[in-house]
Order: C-alpha cells, then sequence, then structure tokens
C-alpha cells in the first residue's frame, strides 16, 4: 500500500524542508573527509599518496608501481595524487590545515626540518629507518633525516657536476674539461665571446639568476668542493662567511667582473643553443638536454665539479627527495609498508642483464633519467650501457653533501641568492655579501626554530 | 498577511496618538522590533558574505600577526604578542628597506608615469576625431593577462630583445634592463604604467568631457594661449577625475605582484622586491604566516596613510574632490 501523500510534500519532503536540506547536504558533502575506509580490522584501507609528478612520464612513471601494488594487494590500494612542484609545499599546507592532508608525502628534502617542526612528518619506524640507514648512501640518508632522526625513504637524489661543450671547449684550444678553479677560470675567459654592443655570444661559465636552485646550487656545489659548508653543524646559524665561502664569491665575481660569465642569460635555453661553454648543475638535466638538443647532445660533456686546488678533495652538492608518512596519517603501518615494497623490494630489471634486480623506485627514477641514493641499483641499471653523462653524478653519491634541510632553510636559500644576485650584480662587494648573507640568515634561521 | 515593512498611514497614525497608552506602546515597539528583525532578516545573506568573506579573514589575519604559526595545524597557533611586527623592523630584516622602499618606490613610479602619460594622451584623444577607436587601442593592455604582458615585456628587454635591438640600431650599447639593479625596477614600473594607463584615459576622457565648453570660449575670448587654457581650465576642472586615477593607481602600485613575480621574481638580489611578494613568499614558502600578516597591516596602515594624504592634498576649500 502506498502511503498517502500529503499536499505539497515531494516524495515525502516538503519544498521548505527540501530547501533547506540541499545547502546543507552540499556543505556536507563539500566538507567531508574523502572516504579511506572505516579502519575496522579487515577493511579495506585507501592510502593516498601526494606528489609533485604531474605531468607527462613522471606521472606515467610513478602509476606504474602503483598500479602493480594495487592489482597485488586486496586490502590496502593506493590513490596517487599530484601537484606540479611550484605548488606542492603550499599544498601540503592547505591539505593539512583542513584535515585533508595525504597519508604519504614526496616533499622535497629542503623542506623537512620546516615539515618536521610543524608536525606534519612521522619519524620512520625503527625498522623502516635501520632499512634506510643500510640502503642508500650518506647525502641521501642525511637528506631524509632531521635532528638525526629518519623521516623517509629517499627517492630521487640529485647531485651536481660540470657540465661543458666539448666543441665550445675544442674551439678555445682546451683539450678537456677544468679540474681546478684555475683551470676553470681560464676555459670560462677563453670560450666567452659578446658582440661590439656587449651582447653575450658565448657565456664562459654559466651563472645564472634563473631560479633559487640553480643560483645557489650552483654556488653551494662550489663551496662544498672548496670544503666548506652553508650552514654550520647545529643547525642554528650560517657558517659561509669563511675562507671557503670567500673564495667562492671571490671566483664569482672574477667571473662576472672579466666577462666571462653573463648572469642574465638563461643557461636553461643558452646552454642547450651552444651560447654556453660551462656550467655547473644538477643530473635530471641530461634527460631534458637529450631530449632538446637530438643529434647536439654528443657535444655535451659532464665532468665532476673543479675543486680550488689540484690536489683537493672532492665534494659537491647532493638535492633530493623522499616519500614520509604523514603524522595524521589514521593508517601509518600500511603506509610504512607500502613505501618499503615500492622502496627497498628488489625486482628483476629489463635490459640490465640476466639475473639483475633493483627497486621499483630506482628503476623508476633510471627510466626518466635520473638517479636514487642507492648506489648499488643505480650500478645495476646503468651497467647495460646507457648515458655516460650520467657516470659523474652516479661517483659524485659517495662524495655530496647534502643541501641543508634546516628549519628556515628555504628562507636561508631564498636570501643566499639574493646576496649572490647583489654580488653579481655589483650591489655588494664580496665581504658585504659575506657579511649580509650571515646577518640575514642568521636572524631568520634561529627565528625558524 | 501583515506588510511589517509598510509605513504606517495616516489614520493608523492618529489612532495611536488617540489610544495612547501602555498596550498600544507596546504594541507599537513590538511592530517596530518585529521591522527592525524582518530588515535584518533581508539583509543576513549580505552580512553573512561580509562576515565570512571580510571580518573573519580580517580577524583571523590580525590574530596570526600576533602569532607564530607554520600553516599546517590551527592547534599549533602560539601567540607571540607584537615580536612579528619587531621581526619586520629588526636588524637584518629587509622589509623596511628595501621591500617596502621598493614598494613605494613602484607605486609612485607608476602613479607618476600613467598619470603624465594618461594626461597627455586623454587631451589629445579629446581633440581627435574617432575618439572611440583611440579610447579602445589604448584601452587594449587592460584586458590582457598580466602574466602576457609580463612576459612579453620581459623577451622585449632581453639582451637581444626589441628594446636592445632598437638601442643598437641607433649605436647604443644594450642595456640589462632586468639584470641591473640600478635598472630593474625602473623597467617593470615603465610596464605597470603602460599597462594601467588604459583605464586612466578612459576616466579622464569621461571627465573632460565634463568641463562646460564656455570656459573655453570665455579663455579665447581673453585671448589665453593653449598652455595657459591647459593649467588654469583643464588640470583644475580634472581634479574629482585626477584624485580617482590618482588614488586607484597608488593601490595598485602598493599592491602589486603578479607583474614583479613573472617578470623579475623580486630581483636580481631584491632589486624588485616589493610587500605583497615578501608576503607571499614568507607565507606560502618560508611557512612564516605570523610574519606574513604583520607586513600585511604594516603595508595596509601604509596604503591608508597614503590615501588619506592624496585626499588631504586634493582637497580645497572644503570642497571634497
Amino acid at each position: 500500500m502506498t502511503p498517502a501523500r500529503r499536499p505539497g510534500a515531494a516524495g515525502g519532503l516538503s519544498r521548505r524542508h527540501f530547501a533547506l536540506a540541499l545547502p546543507s547536504a552540499l556543505l556536507a558533502s563539500g566538507c567531508a573527509a574523502p572516504h579511506r575506509g572505516t579502519g575496522r580490522p579487515g577493511d579495506p584501507i585507501e592510502l593516498t599518496l601526494l606528489s609533485h609528478y604531474a605531468s607527462g612520464e613522471l606521472k606515467q612513471a610513478l602509476q606504474g608501481p602503483v598500479d602493480e601494488w594495487n592489482a597485488t594487494h586486496d586490502r590496502v590500494k593506493v590513490r596517487t595524487k599530484a601537484v606540479e612542484f611550484t605548488d606542492l609545499l603550499t599544498t601540503f599546507m592547505v591539505r593539512q590545515a583542513a584535515g585533508q592532508g595525504a597519508d604519504i608525502l614526496h616533499p622535497y628534502c629542503l623542506w623537512n626540518g620546516q615539515l618536521v617542526r610543524a608536525g606534519v612528518l612521522r619519524p620512520a619506524p625503527p625498522e623502516h629507518a635501520e632499512e634506510i640507514g643500510r640502503g642508500y648512501g650518506e647525502a641521501a640518508v642525511r637528506a631524509a633525516s632531521v635532528g638525526g632522526e629518519v623521516y623517509g625513504y629517499p627517492t630521487e637524489v640529485q647531485t651536481y657536476a660540470l657540465y661543458y661543450n666539448k666543441r665550445l671547449l675544442r674551439a678555445a684550444g682546451l683539450d678537456g674539461p677544468p679540474g681546478t678553479w684555475r683551470e676553470l677560470e681560464e676555459a670560462a675567459r677563453r670560450t666567452a665571446r659578446r658582440d661590439r654592443y656587449g651582447n653575450t655570444l658565448v657565456q664562459g661559465f654559466g651563472l645564472s639568476t634563473y631560479d633559487d636552485s640553480t643560483t645557489v646550487g650552483q654556488t653551494l656545489a662550489l663551496l662544498n668542493s672548496a670544503g666548506g659548508r652553508f650552514v654550520s653543524a647545529d643547525g642554528r646559524s650560517t657558517a659561509i662567511d669563511s675562507a671557503a665561502g670567500r673564495a667562492v664569491f671571490g671566483l664569482e665575481h672574477r667571473l662576472v667582473v672579466t666577462g666571462a660569465s653573463a648572469p642574465g642569460v638563461n643557461v636553461y635555453k643558452a646552454f642547450p643553443s651552444g651560447q654556453v661553454a660551462m656550467v655547473i648543475s644538477a643530473g635530471w638535466w641530461t634527460g631534458s638536454l637529450k631530449e632538446l638538443m637530438g643529434a647536439g647532445y654528443r657535444d655535451v660533456g659532464v665532468a665532476p665539479v673543479p675543486v680550488p686546488e689540484a690536489d683537493g678533495r672532492r665534494a659537491t652538492l647532493s638535492t633530493g627527495f623522499m616519500l614520509g608518512v604523514n603524522a595524521a596519517s589514521e593508517h601509518p603501518r600500511e603506509a610504512w609498508e607500502f613505501l618499503r615494497w615500492l622502496n627497498t623490494e628488489k625486482v628483476g630489471v629489463q635490459g640490465a642483464g640476466r639475473g639483475a634486480a633493483a627497486t621499483r623506485m630506482s628503476a623508476l627514477q633510471v627510466s626518466v633519467g635520473s638517479l636514487t641514493g642507492r648506489a648499488d641499483d643505480m650500478r645495476t641499471l646503468l651497467s647495460g650501457g646507457g648515458d655516460p653523462n650520467l657516470r659523474p653524478f652516479l661517483e659524485a653519491l659517495a662524495y655530496a653533501v647534502p643541501e641543508p634541510n634546516v628549519p628556515g632553510a628555504q628562507q636561508a636559500k631564498s636570501l643566499l641568492r639574493k646576496n649572490i644576485e647583489a654580488l653579481w650584480t655589483g650591489q655588494r662587494s664580496v665581504d658585504e655579501a659575506l657579511r649580509t648573507t650571515r646577518r640575514q640568515v642568521d636572524q631568520e634561521v634561529s627565528r625558524s626554530w | 498577511m501583515v506588510n511589517t515593512l509598510a509605513p504606517e498611514t495616516a489614520g493608523q497614525a492618529d489612532r495611536g496618538i488617540r489610544y495612547a497608552g501602555p498596550t498600544a506602546a507596546g504594541h507599537r515597539g513590538r511592530a517596530r522590533r518585529r521591522q527592525t528583525a524582518v530588515a535584518y532578516l533581508f539583509l543576513a545573506p549580505t552580512l553573512l558574505f561580509f562576515a565570512v568573506f571580510l571580518f573573519l579573514p580580517l580577524g583571523f589575519a590580525l590574530l596570526l600577526s600576533m602569532s607564530r604559526w607554520t600553516g599546517f595545524d590551527l592547534g599549533d597557533i602560539e601567540p607571540v604578542g607584537v615580536d612579528n611586527f619587531a621581526g619586520l623592523f629588526a636588524d637584518g630584516s629587509t622589509f623596511l628597506t628595501p621591500v617596502l622602499t621598493n614598494t613605494l618606490l613602484y607605486a609612485l613610479g607608476t602613479v607618476a608615469l600613467a598619470l603624465t602619460g594618461s594626461v597627455l594622451v586623454a587631451t589629445c584623444i579629446d581633440k581627435l576625431r574617432f575618439q572611440g577607436l583611440w579610447r579602445t587601442l589604448y584601452f587594449l593592455p587592460i584586458v590582457t593577462t598580466v602574466v602576457a604582458v609580463g612576459n612579453v615585456w620581459k623577451y622585449m628587454y632581453e639582451p637581444g630583445g626589441l628594446v636592445n635591438g632598437v638601442l643598437n640600431a641607433l649605436g647604443i650599447g644594450s642595456v640589462a634592463f632586468l639584470q641591473d639593479p640600478g635598472t630593474a625596477l625602473p623597467s617593470v614600473v615603465v610596464v605597470q604604467a603602460w599597462a594601467s594607463v588604459g583605464t586612466a584615459i578612459l576616466v579622464l576622457t569621461a571627465g573632460l568631457k565634463s568641463i562646460p565648453g564656455s570656459y573655453y570660449e570665455a579663455a579665447a575670448l581673453d585671448g589665453a594661449g593653449p598652455v595657459t587654457v591647459f593649467l588654469r581650465i583643464t588640470l583644475p576642472l580634472l581634479r574629482p577625475s585626477l584624485l580617482f586615477v590618482c588614488v586607484t593607481q597608488f593601490l595598485t602600485g602598493l599592491q602589486s605582484f603578479a607583474l614583479i613575480i613573472v617578470m623579475t621574481k623580486g630581483g636580481p638580489g631584491d632589486a624588485t622586491a616589493v610587500a605583497a611578494l615578501e608576503m607571499y613568499r614568507q607565507a606560502f614558502s618560508y611557512g612564516d604566516w605570523g610574519i606574513a600578516s604583520a607586513a600585511a597591516f604594516v603595508l595596509f596602515l601604509v596604503v591608508l596613510v597614503v590615501t588619506l594624504l592624496q585626499l588631504l592634498l586634493f582637497r580645497r576649500k572644503g570642497e571634497d574632490a
């Protein structure tokens, strides 16, 4: 029997009630947390992974292993979410403040201090921390740690080396890349060319104001090669106002003043066009250069970052990302288990010889022209030939110094960049730039603790 | 249904007076309260809008300006009093110089250039045929996105770009417009002025149209030259339009962000760092929402003072422009 309907009622709901219920329902659905499983033992769980692998081959490369996990695991599923790198930190902030933080985060290691201080990252459980310490190089482990505690699995690791254009060096009468700073200056002067109006035709050594990572990365790679450090051992002040810092700033200042460098030039456009003879950059660039330059890539060579003296100990900068678990995640055990599966379990690698095995993450990174901090995997994956230009980056894993990741590291990096630019453009002398960097960075870093 | 918002009729009012007593007065009071309640009910959506999108964020920003917060967890907001304001002006801080100084210079430069240019162009357009066409042409930059404008000008300023190409063709050496700290800020100011001159021209041509022709006829009869007419008639009578353009351009200049981030990202060094960019970086890059909010309030004060000064300067003999 159908119940009698009251006049004006629609499906048992009056218009007034419907009008009140609709916005409430919309509001509730908009504010509600996405379904991630009930959390009851045995019930399905959905983990979210937020990264910057938002487009192209990076997105596909990550989706491959995630699909494999989802196909082979019935209870715990992983869903990837991605934003552009420039929006990554902001997205972490906004989602975390709204209680919508992803279970697994993929931060740039520079932010680790900031994220740990804000209580966003969960320390790795002892068994995972031990596995990370055992399986990765020192630089990668230090980049993924804050205050000596490990917070995640290092993923891509970028080391810095010297890219050079063989053709331009040959044309200047040079047989090979420079090994010392003196040779670097000489090679830069000999290869630099300008027209009669002062326009740069060829930049000898590419100093670039393109972005924080480029400007600061070049300088810190040289600083590390001179035995210097940007941040003090306790992470509460800067150590750049030192003999090594003075030497690096002095070198860059001389290169600009003599016209061997033109910081206004965008090296990412100029180097592939044959307008830069040498430049210090990270390993990820090899992939882009291959695509951009085509056959012209055969002119590109990579060598370790030159050292101040011929008998100097090699060092360079390394930067990287890691996968960590959100402190607010309701399923940390499952999230760590997924990360262990992705980052430590070895699987067979196609095209790398019979029986060759590497982790899924290492295979993923090498497939997109990048490296991980697992030297054994890298040797396996690169053993089947590949790009010889990746070798210096791989070798640098053994001696690279990780980018400081103390609280306030991002701001310290920006302040350093501003002072480097002020030095390059003649606004400040070497000593002034060092003093100002120290004063500004010390004040801001101390505020961040 | 009783219309509670309808005005009382004369008869109702008379009856109210005739039978004025405790019951009638109470009835009127209740009716008035009901009217007030209904009025507020009608205003509620607007008030709610302002509460959610203006007063709530403003209150939150005020709270943050006196707190320390990393932007991740609302439970971590830690009160610090006026420490953030003190930090903005502490030794080593770049907020006062060069950030705030750059902001003022940027706004001042934009206003000066845009105002001068728009007065000249509007005066010329006022004497031309096809005025609508000219106004449209000058207004075109306004309908173009700032990102496109910034990128096009950036390429024009490049060492091998159009501007340097012209200079080279004239036998002049190249200028590193955006790479030299001495020229970077003026170069961006020129772009901001160029991009905003269209609106100013629209306002000023409307102002010029409202000046009665009889003043010009009288001036012509008295033998006044074009410069005298412009200085003694046109400019004084354009005062209201000029004030509007001046205030709005200054506000835009003080809050400018997009053009700077596209063209220079605040560099080289701190040469083009402005307050809005600094606030954005403090909040979204460095996770220091307290400092960002404090900087926002300092900028608000600067904007308020500058606007009041402009209103004061343009005021004449009790007549508000």
